[in-house]
């Protein structure tokens, strides 16, 4: 027999200690105790025997030795008695004595804890969200003596934040944007790792007076140490400089992230130089727009111009529909200069919005404009057009998929292969520039715009570009009404871009127009599939999805196909040198882009020189059809299904019966296990059921309002009669 | 000469004060109250007495240059007269109509000079009481409040009651300044000066004005030189060379400063701010390892959920409540309403500040380093893995499926049913105090006995020469002639029946005590016993039939023969209150079912054979398998146990899948199947097959759950019998009727 073991010299009893015990061992005050463990990322533990007692907390007694050879707490022990030097000095009245002992106040470092708890960078990435939240956080409260928040911490939190965003943007990492209630959720791709963080509404805060604000200071404290270091591998990965030099002014005028950015460009200038071709290519999209924009304004204005002198021929013959040319004119501009050079935008969203959204449309028109009375006419015939290009588009699926998908696909339509998230993220927006009106919050949207491949400006110092400039091509607004509009560029709500970023499509504009409310802003971090419940805008994006990538696909074809030539040309010196030719690309883009344009209008001219009305009848015909089919339908299931629900009542009863039974022969831990999952998976359904529910009552109420309104609709027509 | 204390320059002070004190006492009341401005006043007076003092003092000295000692004792005797022409003062006031018992009185108590200005205890007025420190109630009763230093005893003041003090308070100018020490049972008027102390010390000051805490600092070791030094030695010569050790840390420092090694003023200060990063992580990236610096496996803290659509500012208006859920929300308790209410704006600009952001990040970081973390498995089970995977019922048949037949006729609930071994007949008893007789085919009632109180069990005798039918009713047993099997059955069963009345009177002396045997009129037996019997059971012979009576102790159980009509008690002691007993259908064993445990006796060996554990519930029914070696019982907690006697003495398995007590068990004779009914209305059948194999256990499935009972008075099925040959079950309800179903 082995001896006999004492009470409490093995096992959980000696294994864990509880908090006080813990302090009393490392000869601490409880708040030092507390300030150790946030640094040194030592939590309590659950033992599986609580020796001590259940409501006590428990730490390992390997937790507690390791803190007990921390050199902080020496570091710690001279601050506090520096600091009672200090008091007593300035007790006895010897301000001298006490402003040299500030002066040599004994510091401390946290460098060796970071090296500590991540042992390698990855680790360190992987806890990076929290870091950054309370970073963002901290950069964004006022300075407060009384809760130790001092200016300079609030300083080095903005400067950080600044050069994680900078960070971001110039390596295109950022992935998803969620404008949440709570503010604006990032997710960025860094280094493999997804990183994701929280920043507040830019509004601002009130500091609660139920918050310790030590304790959140203590882990800004490790914090700011921690993203220092990441940042500074981070910047030496891509052969920056660290910290990266902020434009002062910059600054001042609000604008950091663009100072900081452009230190960083230029710096980056001279990596460029070493880098390929491609990559400078890439360069002139994003960080010298600026330069390129001329020639893409000249490009656009060219393919601008021709499309209106295809429309025109289009409409010789239509003398009814010449009237409407000039307001297509006016509305299909913006969307010509939108991509790079796609002209059927208003196909994309004929083709992708539901009808409902057209009705809208429709409704808008007339409710909102009783003076535009005589354009009536007109936008019956334009919405005979739209009609006509819809069946057009249905008509040829495979060319309007690809029209349309090219309009939403955005930027680097040839340049990227679909299936390459991060070469995709880069040229999203590439050849778009933004323009930032002044209530829209400028530092987000910057940081998106630049982390996906555009180009923004803004009212103020350090803008690249003046408002009236033509090369801009969106102009982001948040208000009711946009008092003048420049007919160049489409007016979109913030929205418009968040969404687009996480669907990596560009959204037709007009569903974001400025006061309008735009469709739900869909959170990119759920999936639906799991989730059990699809909502109806999550569809709609799909569809425009696919679209996209089937466009992409196609640019990326031709793409190849097009290099295909060119290396094959290159064999004959003289077509070599004519490939290298820096217009020459682009023309052969241009030529492509004509022919399909001409195919497209001459369809489009086939079906009307058909007959619109007939069109027409065909359609309400073969909806009537449906219709009576539907009904047929409708009935026989209706008999199928109260045939079913007898025999669907008997089946049931059985199958419960089997359950139950079943359910005899389970363990009591599975049946335990059983019941609880099943349990969640009832509350999920439930969940979605109430959601449906909802649904179903809105919908309801949408139809009643709109009864109404055609009610109205036709009182005033007959008293117009 | 070190300077005189104060308080000695003070002293002669308080007498011109306190004259003044009675002057200004003749001054309406409202104005002596006024202390605060008196406080002022008496602060300005102070610091004028203080310049006094001070010329004072000056004077002194001076006087003290010339004769010291003469103006020491001039002082002393010019304090002698002051503090004596005090003491007369106030005995001239009692002439001027004050009161004169109080003012008596604090003439009395002052018989030491006052010294308002000492900080002395014994400086205070001595108490004339001598009792010391003891409860005053000592000497409610008494007619004195103790005794004065002389041993006299104090007699008690004539206080006067409530009203006279109060009007004497209401005459008196001094009244609000009045105290009463109930210890030394007089008034106390306190002085103005008294009056001021406890102001001062109420403001936090010194009690007394004249005290100075900043007093000049009194240096001794100046360094003024002194014309008569201490020490006369010469000024060592070290002090007035340079020092070299000095001169080389200088040289040092100054070297440091030149090279950059010590960075000073601004230098200094802009490396401070300097953010001090360098490559922490070389390009080597270790594999990350899992281990922390305390050797502990990290773990990593959990992410917070990712926000779903109902977060954004902007949702699909499904995620938005109406504002009925909203109100239905906020009229639940604070704990149980939803955490995040989604909301819904228009634009961007409409959003506000999220009031509740520092809150959490806070919250979040108390999680993070007071939270234990536990790294924890999520399973993702697929629930129907967990479902057993059963043999279908449908290849278990036969089995009883369906209702064919209900019998009714009860009045009341229906405790036992017994099918007749030949399976045409079927004996039920009742509250009602009937016992019916029940042709099984048609579900007609062929007979009917009436015994006058709820019959608790019946049970057919197997010897089928008989046809006898046991029944317990109260404290009797009953035996009953069924009527089945033609006229020489009853003959033999009415001869086994006759008790002889010999054997009545002989068997009296010794078996008065378990059961008296008599003939009933209509040719049956009835044996009376001492205690309510609650079961009978037959031996398989039909020779031997055994009682139940659960209150009956050490008679609890009784074995009865009825070829000899003589009953034994087997057992001298039983453990615990017997339920259930059951004969081995093959061997000369006998189950006991106590509450919580079964007792199997080897009746041959007289000895126990083996012990059931039994599970928390009380025993409230037990059926034996066919072949004897397996039983099921069940319990009030819900649960039937299958026993293999082979195995254990705990349950091979336990089920639980009633929701109220068990009632009933039974085994089929031929087909593997048994039942238990239960107060929840159901009758379940299991699939139950038994291997002649050792080494394969029983299957046990269930195949059918049977519903057709009334839940009556929260009792259900109260007892459940297969049919003897057919796969038929027969149920006995509370509601009155016995169900049969078939398969």
């Amino acid at each position: 027999m082995g001896k006999k073991q004492k009470r409490g010299k093995a096992g959980n009893a000696a294994q864990y200690l509880t908090r006080n015990q813990a302090i009393k061992k490392l000869q601490l005050r409880l708040s030092e105790f507390r300030r150790l463990c946030i640094l040194k990322g030592v939590h309590p533990r659950e033992p599986k025997r609580k020796v001590k007692g259940a409501n006590k907390t428990y730490y390992h007694v390997k937790d507690i030795n390791w803190l007990a050879h921390e050199p902080l707490i020496q570091n710690f022990r001279a601050v506090k008695v520096h600091e009672r030097r200090v008091s007593k000095a300035r007790a006895k009245a010897n301000f001298s004595l006490a402003r040299r002992l500030m002066r040599a106040k004994p510091g401390y470092k946290l460098d060796h804890l970071v090296r500590e708890r991540y042992p390698s960078f990855i680790d360190a990435l992987r806890d990076l969200d929290d870091p950054l939240t309370l970073l963002h956080l901290f950069a964004t409260l006022p300075a407060e003596g009384r809760l130790g928040i001092s200016a300079s911490t609030v300083d080095k939190c903005r400067r950080l934040v600044l050069e994680w965003n900078a960070y971001v943007a110039r390596t295109s990492s950022l992935r998803r944007v969620f404008v949440s209630v709570k503010g604006f959720y990032y997710q960025a791709e860094v280094a493999g790792c997804s990183v994701t963080w929280l920043v507040p509404h830019q509004l601002a805060q009130v500091l609660p007076a139920d918050v310790d604000f030590t304790v959140m200071l203590t882990f800004l404290e490790f914090y700011a140490t921690l993203v220092q270091f990441v940042m500074f591998k981070l910047y030496h990965n891509l052969g920056l400089r660290y910290p990266p030099v902020a434009d002062k002014s910059l600054e001042a005028a609000a604008a950091g992230l663009a100072g900081i950015m452009k230190d960083i460009a230029g710096l980056a200038a001279d990596e460029q130089q070493q880098q390929g071709e491609q990559q400078q290519q890439q360069q002139d999209g994003t960080a010298a727009a600026a330069a390129a924009l001329p020639d893409v304004v000249q490009r656009l204005g060219t393919l601008g111009k021709k499309l209106q002198e295809l429309q025109q021929q289009q409409q010789q013959g239509d003398t009814a529909a010449a009237a409407a040319a000039a307001e297509d004119e006016s509305e299909e501009l913006p969307e010509i200069d939108s991509g790079g050079g796609d002209d059927s935008e208003s196909e994309a969203d004929s083709e992708a919005d539901a009808a409902e959204d057209e009705d809208e449309e429709e409704e808008d028109e007339e409710g909102s404009s009783a003076e535009e009375s005589e354009e009536d006419a007109a936008g019956s015939e334009e919405e005979q057009q739209q009609q006509q290009q819809q069946q057009e588009a249905a008509g040829d699926d495979d060319d309007a998929a690809g029209v349309s998908g090219a309009a939403v696909a955005g930027g680097g339509l040839g340049s990227v292969d679909p299936d390459d998230d991060a070469g995709l993220c880069s040229v999203l927006l590439q050849g778009c520039v933004f323009w930032l009106a002044r209530e829209v919050p400028r530092e987000p949207l910057l940081l998106m715009i630049r982390a996906f491949g555009g180009t923004a400006a803004w009212e103020g110092p350090g803008s690249p570009l003046q408002e009236a400039d033509e090369a801009i091509t969106h102009q982001i607004v948040d208000r009711p009404t946009q008092g003048h509009k420049f007919l160049s560029r489409a007016y979109v709500q913030p929205q418009w871009l968040f969404d687009s970023i996480n669907h990596r499509v560009l959204l037709p504009a007009e569903l974001y127009a400025p006061g309008k409310v735009p469709p739900p802003h869909l959170s990119p971090f759920v999936d639906n599939e799991a989730e059990g419940y699809t909502p109806e805008f999550a569809r709609t994006i799909k569809q425009l999805q696919e679209a996209a990538r089937a466009a992409r696909r196609a640019a990326a074809g031709l793409a190849t196909e097009a290099a295909f030539l060119q290396d094959g040309s290159a064999a004959d010196p003289a077509a070599a040198a004519a490939a290298a030719a820096p217009g020459e690309d682009d023309a052969v883009a241009e030529k492509v882009y004509q022919k399909e344009l001409a195919k497209e209008l001459g369809a489009a001219q086939g079906v009307e020189a058909g007959d619109a009305d007939q069109g027409s009848e065909e359609e309400e015909g073969s909806e009537q059809g449906s219709d009576e089919e539907e009904d047929a339908a409708a009935a026989a299931a209706g008999k199928k299904r109260k045939a079913a629900a007898a025999g669907a009542t008997g089946k049931a009863a059985e199958e419960d019966e089997e359950a139950a039974m079943a359910d005899i022969m389970m363990t009591r831990k599975n049946r335990k296990l059983y019941a609880r999952i099943n349990r969640a998976i009832e509350g999920k359904a439930e969940r979605v059921a109430a959601l449906e529910q909802r649904k179903a009552k809105l919908a309801g109420q949408q139809q009643q309002q709109q009864q109404v309104a055609a009610g109205g609709r036709l009182k005033r027509q007959r008293k117009a009669a | 000469m070190p300077k005189r204390p104060k308080a000695q320059a003070v002293q002669p002070e308080p007498a011109p004060q306190s004259s003044s004190e009675e002057e200004q006492d003749e001054q309406p009341l409202g104005e002596e109250l006024d202390l605060s401005s008196e406080e002022e006043f008496a602060d300005d007076e102070g610091a004028s007495e203080e310049g006094e003092e001070e010329e004072q003092s000056e004077d002194d000295d001076e006087a003290a240059a010339e004769d010291g000692a003469d103006e020491d004792i001039r002082q002393a005797i010019a304090e002698y007269y002051q503090a004596a022409s005090e003491q007369r003062r106030p005995a001239d006031a009692t002439g001027n109509g004050v009161p004169a018992e109080t003012s008596g009185r604090e003439h009395e108590s002052s018989g030491r000079p006052l010294d308002p200005g000492s900080d002395s205890s014994e400086d205070e007025r001595p108490s004339r009481n001598t009792i010391g420190d003891v409860p005053l109630v000592w000497y409610k009763d008494e007619d004195h409040i103790g005794y004065d230093a002389q041993g006299a005893k104090i007699g008690k003041s004539q206080r006067g009651d409530k009203l006279e003090q109060l009007l004497a308070r209401n005459d008196s100018r001094k009244a609000l300044r009045t105290i009463y020490d109930a210890y030394n049972d007089e008034d106390i008027v306190l002085s103005k000066e008294e009056l001021r102390m406890i102001m001062r010390i109420r403001k936090g000051q010194f009690p007394h004005v004249e005290v100075n805490p900043y007093e000049p600092y009194l240096d001794y070791f100046s360094g003024d030189v002194d014309p008569t030094p201490i020490i006369n030695a010469p000024e060592p010569k070290r002090r007035f060379i340079p020092s070299k050790h000095e001169e080389a840390k200088i040289v040092k420092l100054v070297r440091a400063i030149r090279k950059g090694w010590i960075k000073t003023g601004k230098a200094k200060r802009a490396q401070q701010q300097q953010p001090q990063v360098y490559l922490l992580w070389g390009d080597d990236d270790q594999a990350d390892s899992a281990k922390t610096g305390s050797h502990l496996t990290y773990i990593p803290p959990a992410k917070p959920k990712l926000p779903g659509h109902e977060e954004s500012y902007n949702p699909p208006k499904e995620y938005v409540p109406t504002e009925e859920e909203k109100a239905g929300w906020e009229l639940l308790p604070p704990e149980e309403r939803p955490g995040y209410v989604p909301q819904a704006f228009e634009c961007l600009r409409h959003v506000p500040l999220y009031a509740n952001f520092i809150k959490e990040r806070f919250e979040r970081c108390l999680d993070l380093y007071l939270c234990p973390r536990v790294r924890k498995k999520r399973m993702f089970i697929d629930p129907k893995t967990l479902v057993p995977k059963l043999p279908k019922p449908q290849d278990l048949q036969p089995f009883p499926q369906t209702l064919a037949l209900r019998f009714s006729g009860h009045t009341s609930r229906v405790r036992c049913i017994a099918p007749h071994p030949s399976g045409q007949w079927l004996a039920s008893g009742s509250d009602d105090g009937t016992v019916r007789l029940w042709e099984v085919a048609t579900g007609r009632c062929s007979a009917k006995w009436t015994l006058g109180e709820p019959i608790m069990s019946v049970g057919w005798c197997p010897n089928a020469a008989l046809q006898l039918l046991g029944a317990a009713v109260g404290k009797r047993l009953v035996l009953l002639l069924s009527g089945l099997g033609g006229e020489e059955v009853e003959a033999a069963a009415r001869a086994a029946c006759k008790v002889p009345a010999a054997a009545a009177a002989g068997g009296e002396q010794q078996q008065q005590q378990l059961a008296r045997w008599e003939s009933r009129p209509d040719g049956g037996l009835e044996l009376h016993t001492q205690h309510p019997v609650r079961q009978i059971t037959w031996h398989a012979r039909g020779d031997y039939f055994a009682s139940v009576a659960p209150t009956g102790a050490t008679q609890a159980v009784l074995v009865h023969q009825l070829s000899r009509h003589s009953t034994q008690n087997p057992f001298r002691k039983n453990r615990g209150r017997v339920q259930r007993v059951a004969f081995h259908p093959l061997k000369p064993f006998f189950f006991v079912a106590t509450q919580n445990a079964v007792r199997i006796y080897n009746l041959a060996k007289q000895a126990l054979a083996k012990k059931l554990l039994g599970g928390s519930g009380v025993i409230s029914a037990m059926a034996v398998h066919p072949s004897g070696d397996h039983v099921i019982v069940g319990s009030e907690d819900k649960r039937l146990a299958w026993y293999d006697l082979d195995l254990s003495t705990s349950p091979y398995k336990a089920l639980r899948y009633h929701s109220y007590a068990v009632r009933g068990a039974a085994f089929h004779s031929t087909y593997p199947l048994f039942a238990s009914s239960s107060d929840d209305g159901t009758a379940h059948v299991f699939h139950g097959r038994v291997y002649a194999d050792l080494m394969t256990n029983p299957l046990i499935v269930p195949v059918k759950i049977l519903r057709g009972h009334k839940v009556v008075d929260s009792a259900g099925v109260l007892d459940c019998a297969f049919h003897p040959t057919q796969p038929w079950l027969f149920t006995a309800g509370a509601d009155g009727d016995v169900l049969l179903f078939c398969n």
